[in-house]
């Protein structure tokens, strides 16, 4: 009785997180320009206006796959040095600069796009894409940040004595050690900043300043005419992406260790 | 543990300190640039210039025209984002809790494969999950025609019910309507932070040992006893942190508000970005509310840090 009843919570659950996203996805199969659900008159159509034929569609999804892989990439280099310095002092003064740099994450996005606004407004370079890969990129080392965290406390340290006892210096060690066993935790950082950059939109919408937009800046300007069905299609894209990107992780790398619940250390 | 000595010409040294100054240069500046800016004033018909003046707080607090008139304006979309974020970020935790409670119970193989469904859905877009309980909610599909064609619609009619959800807002004379409406916002919210609230959840909950339960069970405690005594201590201070935590992710919602509250109902973030980047434009006083919002939250923060031990921050 326990049991069915812990099953039928668990799938109601499940059924609350995933009805809104099939409504999306199914809304996207319908012919005309409104949402209906159950779709009216199931076509493909709005899949090829979506990637192919309508300019505003096809110019955004770029933009967001630029933004996306540039800022992902730098947030990355961005946080090494810093999780590095962290695990290797572990003092007050890289706790400071690990906790800075968690801070435009931490805090409500909104309060960041708009001191992004202004420092870009000085700089002349509101709605230049270069800017808005830049705030992305500083809004997300959070995360390869504590990937990489996870991965230097898992690095045993008698190898790195092991390293030194033999002569190696601090570079050679970093090269034969530390760099291979820390690949699969700098690919998940670099994943999820990537998901979430993509999906992100507050801080974007601010400093892209109509300049240029992302798949998800174009879908909130273009509310004025209410959800198209070809917006659907933008969704299912970007789930797509996120279920690629997550199982990949769980494929490659430990999923429960890197939300932090694995207690298996090899420290 | 011990750090190893750190050789003193460390190739990575000087990289290493231009790349960190690089980054918090970048992290910092535009906070400390609203928080300036916020003291700045406003030159009508033009843009705005340095200054040291709180003619800005002055407004926000008791309207600018003060003492002739009070405005708590801006005070009720500071009550109306605390309220929405409050009311969500509760809900969200007290749902996701007993799921998360269900989920360590199964294989590894099982609750990696929840973890990734609730990656899937953490990240996606604000935009598409309006979207989604937009359709859900719109009038000409979705649960007001739901509720049509079933005829709940002519049943609430019969026996009153309709009347009610007109008192709260939440019906047409015709038919049931859910947007605007609290109801539809709050909704969503919780929507929106219901997979952050297990993710944050799972690494606590899934590091209590399941033998002290057990110890506590067949030493003659009841379950009520057991939740009471044993569970509740040791889960207290995550659930707290959680709350706090998705209350400040929720402060800076703006999608959801936009499209879901009723005007007369909105929140500071929208009017952030109307003084920023929108139709009033005034640079100084969307900064000092910025700025409040943050010091809203980092108030709730602040509390947070004493309740959250070091090792469940997690992400």
């Amino acid at each position: 009785m326990g049991k069915l009843l812990s099953r039928g919570f668990m799938c109601g659950a499940a059924i609350w997180i995933i009805f809104p996203i099939i409504v999306v996805c199914l809304a996207a199969l319908n012919s005309g320009r409104t949402m209906f659900f159950p779709p009216e008159d199931p076509t493909l159509a709005r899949f090829t206006e979506f990637f192919l034929t309508e300019e505003i569609w096809v110019r955004s999804l770029r933009t967001s796959f630029v933004v996306a892989f540039s800022s992902a990439g730098l947030a990355v280099l961005a946080a090494w040095p810093i999780a590095y310095g962290l695990w290797r002092r572990n003092d007050r003064g890289s706790k400071l600069i690990a906790g800075l740099a968690l801070m435009p994450f931490a805090l409500p996005p909104i309060v960041f796009g708009v001191g992004l606004v202004f420092f870009w407004g000085y700089l002349g370079a509101l709605g230049n894409i270069w800017s808005g890969i830049i705030s992305h990129a500083v809004l997300f080392p959070a995360l390869p940040l504590t990937t990489l965290s996870i991965g230097l406390q898992s690095i045993d340290r008698a190898h790195l004595d092991a390293a030194a006892t033999m002569g190696a210096n601090e570079a050679t060690a970093f090269r034969t050690i530390i760099l291979p066993q820390m690949l699969p935790f700098t690919a998940s950082g670099f994943f999820f900043a990537l998901v979430l950059s993509f999906n992100e939109f507050i801080v974007i919408f601010f400093v892209s300043a109509s300049g240029y937009s992302t798949v998800t800046v174009q879908i909130f300007n273009s509310l004025r005419n209410g959800f198209t069905p070809t917006m659907a299609v933008g969704a299912i894209t970007f789930l797509t992406i996120s279920a690629l990107v997550f199982s990949l992780i769980a494929r490659f790398g430990n999923l429960p260790q890197l939300l932090g619940s694995d207690s298996s250390k090899s420290s | 543990m011990t750090a190893l000595p750190l050789p003193a010409r460390s190739p990575f040294k000087r990289l290493g300190l231009l790349h960190v100054a690089v980054i918090l240069t970048l992290a910092t500046i535009p906070f400390l640039l609203v928080f300036a800016i916020s003291f700045g004033h406003k030159v009508e018909g033009a843009a705005w210039v340095w200054s040291l003046e709180f003619s800005n707080y002055k407004r926000f607090f008791v309207g600018s025209d003060y003492p002739d008139t009070v405005s708590f304006l801006y005070l009720k979309y500071l009550w109306y984002s605390v309220w929405y974020a409050l009311v969500a970020a509760v809900l969200a935790v007290a749902t996701a809790f007993p799921f998360v409670w269900q989920m360590i119970r199964l294989s590894r193989r099982a609750q990696t494969l929840w973890l990734v469904f609730f990656l899937c859905s953490l990240t996606f877009s604000e935009v598409f999950i309006v979207m989604g309980w937009d359709i859900l909610m719109s009038n000409r599909s979705g649960l007001p025609m739901l509720f049509r064609e079933t005829g709940i619609t002519d049943w609430l009619k019969a026996n009153g019910g309709l009347d009610l959800l007109r008192e709260w807002g939440l019906a047409t004379p015709r038919n049931v309507r859910f947007k605007p409406s609290q109801f539809a916002t709050i909704l969503t919210l919780t929507y929106l932070v219901w997979p952050y609230a297990v993710i944050l959840l799972y690494p606590p909950i899934s590091k209590i040992e399941r033998e002290v339960i057990e110890a506590a069970r067949t030493m003659g405690a009841g379950p009520l006893t057991v939740m009471r005594t044993v569970v509740t201590p040791m889960v207290r201070t995550p659930l707290i942190g959680a709350v706090l935590l998705l209350f400040v992710f929720l402060l800076g919602a703006y999608v959801t508000i936009a499209v879901f509250a009723d005007p007369s109902s909105h929140t500071l973030s929208i009017s952030v970005y109307e003084a920023v980047r929108g139709a009033t434009l005034n640079a100084p006083f969307g900064a000092a509310q910025a700025v409040i919002l943050l010091l809203t939250a980092a108030g709730v923060l602040v509390i947070g840090q004493r309740f959250m031990s070091a090792k469940s921050g997690g992400r």
